[in-house]
């Protein structure tokens, strides 16, 4: 029998595309994990994230980070959290079981998404074009996370910075969802 | 202009398919899809008596309004959540909208 060894490639192989006032770099260094909360766990999730790593469950669009800054919460929807944190081995959604020792159900997304982090001044100018939401400071706040559709595929995108913001689009969408940002960029710089 | 293109045109401008979302905010209608009447909601007691009436009613008759229209939206590209909203049919303004969840509760269902 043959002996394969398989070795994984991110999602865009580690693409970045440069313009004036605007980065597009494919993220490579964080897991996403899902926790899906059941039915009346919420209080013991609660003290199991502080406790474990001074985490509290934000409020529904709102994102939230450990006290050493490396593991960001965010609160898609009711019953559901994604986990945004750096980690390279295969093994997320036990690692973070483990860490939170949280009556959650785990489920790693790593892989699934592809991720890309769009920086700089012309970010909002760019994104605006392709992106239903209101990406204005004042209501796009920084930490806000949201589901939406851009290029008529469902998409997440989080405000990291005033000027840095991470998209994240289906695994199989990801080459489209940066031609997409370049030719807005294109448009727009 | 004359008067009725004008009219037609004031039609277009109240075009409003924004859904204010109760917990995430104002939200374009493409990212929902649209499930019909919220009488939906009220699934007929199999056991009772005009059950066969009941269902034929609840499965196949439905209002034709012309003004307000109560109906049950899914936020499909969002957070997945169930919405009745009330719509009039004459002028698409959105005039209210709440958790599906909350108005069957508000209708006397248990959860």
């Amino acid at each position: 029998m043959s002996n394969y060894s398989l070795t994984k490639i991110s999602a865009l192989e580690g693409a970045r595309h440069d313009f004036d006032g605007l980065s597009l770099t494919e993220i490579v260094d964080q897991s996403l994990v899902m926790m899906a909360m059941p039915r009346n766990k919420t209080d013991k999730i609660t003290k199991a994230l502080n406790s474990s790593c001074g985490l509290s469950i934000p409020i529904i669009g709102q994102s939230g980070r450990s006290d050493d800054d490396s593991i960001t919460l965010w609160r898609l929807q009711k019953d559901q959290l994604m986990v945004y944190f750096p980690y390279a081995n295969d093994d997320a959604d036990n690692y973070l079981k483990n860490k939170f020792k949280a009556p959650a159900y785990y489920t790693d997304q790593s892989d699934t998404w592809a991720m890309i982090n769009v920086s700089g001044e012309e970010s909002v100018n760019v994104l605006e074009r392709i992106c239903p939401l209101n990406l204005d400071l004042r209501t796009f706040t920084v930490g806000t996370v949201s589901r939406t559709v851009m290029e008529h595929i469902g998409t997440i995108i989080y405000r990291e910075g005033r000027d840095s913001f991470v998209i994240l689009t289906m695994r199989s969408f990801g080459i489209s969802m940066m031609h997409a940002l370049e030719v807005s960029a294109k448009n727009v710089l | 202009m004359t008067r009725k293109a004008l009219e037609h045109s004031l039609t277009c401008i109240n075009f409003d398919m924004i859904i204010n979302h109760p917990l995430l905010g104002p939200r374009d209608s493409e990212e929902f899809v649209y499930l019909g009447s919220a009488d939906l909601i009220n699934r007929p007691n199999w056991e009772s008596e005009t059950a066969i009436e009941d269902f034929h009613e609840y499965q196949y008759i439905r209002e034709n309004v012309a003004g307000d229209n109560v109906e049950l939206w899914y936020h499909e590209q969002g957070d997945q959540s169930w919405l009745v909203v009330t719509r009039s049919t004459l002028t698409h303004e959105i005039k209210s909208v709440e958790l599906a969840s909350d108005y069957a509760k508000n209708n006397g269902r248990s959860r």
